[in-house]
């Protein structure tokens, strides 16, 4: 199995990271944030459709929530009814979760890829000769810089700077995403999903290398970039203001999603 | 419905994130961290008197006699002795993760300790250089002298005339220190770290970096002689024979320049990297590849003579005693070849990965395994005569 796993995932990407650092003058960040975008190109197509399955589900919020009253003593029927809703609008509750799911892999793999090419240790580097190709340019490439814009990729940030960023462009992605709830102790439930991802990602990027953060980043802020265009501007995320906001134009593009359900009705 | 959705997507991430710590953390042999393996060392023996010393996986430099063990004395019997290293503030060695998380843990020795004098001298990965009497284990003197202050991680061994001891580090620094003081004599600032052996002959210590250059310098000034940019690091300890410098490097080549003007005499193309240090005599290298072959090259034209296939890559340096030839794999098989032609004599399993270089007296074989075991291994009767562990207090 681990194998497999080597020869599909692991070395193909270990290998393409260190070439392609060699190609750019041995810099193994510039190569990270390559890869990154390479990846986000090739999940584009899952993407979008991550973000119509969003979009779809939080139009129908509010005949979710009418359900939920109408059958709130009969989980059963509740549960039919919402799926037959589901089905009616060709939605798959999970759908939206693939892009995620699909990058889990790719994580690892980096991981691993990063901890191995850079070799913090001897025994790393000793062990990243069994998972290396005959090519001249992997072997011109090794060992690899580990420094980029003053961090060491192989080590985690002792800054703290990278966990912030990695927390906040994951919180702004999900702001993008999430829309209000009516209900108050929904919105307080969704709020705290909302933070705990970001502050889970960035609690792991005190302990992982810097490298594997510099990809999170990377791939929120073009997450955001995407939302951005596809979803049509910041969605139901709002800067924050020092001025009091007028109610109505703020909650107009906030409840844009819910009027749409309650104009359907 | 609703809580389940919001659920699923952290739930998941949290699950897969800590199969990425456990798998990729946790499942280290020997322990490991979030930032790979952990450093254990690989150090060989060196002899002096009547005993081996070595430095430990648990960060001890220990001088056992062999006799003692044969007879299984409780450790230390006489001219025994171990001297515990002191550990690294956190972060200055190699990062905050591969430092000791605490104090009174210790970090793997990969340099082989030399002996000069009355002294043994052991580099390590700490970033301190440390002279200990070879009699009792005391210390000398340390470089640098201050508590705090390392060279860097030390993983190359010293090397030493008798008047000076020469080492290169992970700070990119090539060292001359006076052997008998520990002051320092000359340092010479190379392009990138120093993690092989350099070697000395005729007044030119020879030193190869990870940034693809190898120098020749005086030995008495520092002075650098001559200086060759090669297309990859190197990868193995330096070999000085004859007219010629050998070493492996990372683009799987095994290199022999000339000593005196750096020029290429040849180089042979290995499966994988050349790691271990190549061995001469009379005319003959031997090469231990990671390719899982010892090759046997001939030293003037760099053509292969004969080559013997392992059950897996040999990464540990192999010993020649009069006729025979022993290397290791890293499964922990050890092999008696004949030197001449490469053909097997025997093979003892010891089970564990062995990544030190061997050290042979006579027909007894020592291996310093990834179990914390010292095996000395009697390969005319094929049989481990007695094994010590590095984890005695």
């Amino acid at each position: 199995m681990i194998d497999i796993w080597n020869t599909i995932i692991l070395q193909p990407m270990l290998n393409g990271l260190i070439a392609l650092s060699e190609l750019l003058d041995k810099d193994f960040g510039l190569a990270i944030i390559i890869l990154t975008i390479a990846v986000r190109i090739v999940l584009l197509p899952l993407t979008f459709k991550q973000t119509q399955s969003t979009k779809a589900m939080q139009s129908l919020q509010p005949k979710l929530q009418e359900l939920q009253k109408k059958y709130a003593r009969n989980q059963q029927k509740l549960q039919q009814e919402m799926m037959k809703l589901y089905k009616e609008a060709g939605i798959n509750p999970l759908g939206c979760m693939w892009p995620l799911i699909i990058q889990f892999p790719i994580w690892i793999a980096l991981y691993q890829s990063i901890i191995q090419a850079l070799a913090a240790t001897p025994e790393n580097l000793l062990s990243l000769a069994q998972n290396l190709y005959a090519w001249d340019l992997v072997g011109q490439a090794i060992p690899l810089n580990e420094n980029f814009l003053g961090l060491k990729l192989s080590q985690p940030d002792p800054t703290m700077i990278l966990a912030i960023l990695v927390g906040v462009t994951m919180w702004v992605q999900q702001k993008m995403v999430t829309p209000p709830a009516t209900d108050p102790r929904q919105q307080q439930m969704s709020s705290m999903t909302t933070l705990m991802m970001p502050m889970m990602f960035a609690f792991f990027t005190l302990s992982f290398p810097s490298g594997l953060a510099l990809y999170w980043v990377v791939s929120n802020i073009i997450g955001i970039i995407i939302q951005y265009f596809v979803g049509g501007g910041w969605g139901y995320f709002k800067f924050p203001s020092l001025r009091p906001q007028p109610q109505a134009p703020a909650g107009q593009q906030d409840t844009k999603a819910l009027k749409e359900g309650t104009n359907k009705k | 419905m609703i809580r389940m959705k919001n659920f699923i997507k952290p739930i998941l991430v949290l699950t897969v994130l800590l199969m990425t710590f456990i798998v990729s953390c946790a499942d280290q042999a020997g322990g490991g961290s979030c930032s790979g393996t952990a450093a254990q060392g690989w150090s060989g023996f060196t002899a002096y008197k009547q005993v081996l010393c070595f430095g430990s996986m648990e960060g001890k430099v220990i001088a056992f006699d062999p006799s003692a063990r044969t007879d299984n004395k409780t450790f230390p019997a006489e001219n025994e002795w171990l001297y515990v290293i002191k550990a690294a503030t956190p972060g200055s060695t190699c990062g905050a993760m591969c430092a000791p998380s605490s104090s009174t843990s210790s970090m793997g020795i990969y340099s082989t300790p030399v002996a000069a004098g009355d002294l043994v001298y052991v580099g390590t990965y700490t970033g301190k250089i440390y002279a200990l009497n070879a009699n009792r284990g005391v210390v000398r003197w340390v470089y640098p002298r201050e508590g705090s202050e390392t060279v860097g991680a030390i993983v190359g061994s010293i090397i030493t005339d008798g008047q000076t001891i020469y080492f290169g580090s992970s700070n990119s620094k090539l060292y001359a220190l006076d052997a008998p003081t520990g002051d320092l004599k000359w340092e010479y600032q190379t392009s990138n770290k120093i993690w092989t052996t350099p070697a000395i002959s005729d007044g030119i210590i020879y030193a190869g970096n990870y940034g693809g250059n190898v120098y020749a310098l005086s030995t008495e000034s520092g002075k650098v002689l001559w200086e060759l940019k090669i297309p990859s690091a190197v990868a193995s300890p330096i070999e000085v024979s004859g007219d010629a410098v050998y070493f492996g490097t990372f683009d799987r080549n095994l290199y022999a320049l000339e000593k005196m003007t750096g020029k290429e005499k040849w180089k042979f193309v290995g499966g994988n990297w050349f790691w271990a240090e190549p061995i001469v005599r009379e005319g003959t290298i031997y090469a231990a590849c990671l390719d899982k072959n010892l090759y046997a090259i001939d030293a003037g034209t760099g053509t292969e003579l004969w080559k013997f296939s392992a059950d897996s890559p040999i990464v540990s340096t192999p010993v020649l005693s009069d006729k025979h030839l022993f290397a290791i794999c890293d499964k922990g098989i050890l092999y008696k070849l004949d030197a001449a032609t490469g053909n097997m004599i025997s093979s003892i399993p010891l089970g564990y990965t062995v990544n030190s270089p061997l050290y042979a007296e006579g027909e007894i074989v020592y291996a310093y395994a990834r179990d914390h075991n010292v095996y000395a291994v009697d390969t005319a009767k094929g049989v481990v005569s007695w094994t010590f562990s590095s984890k005695i207090k």
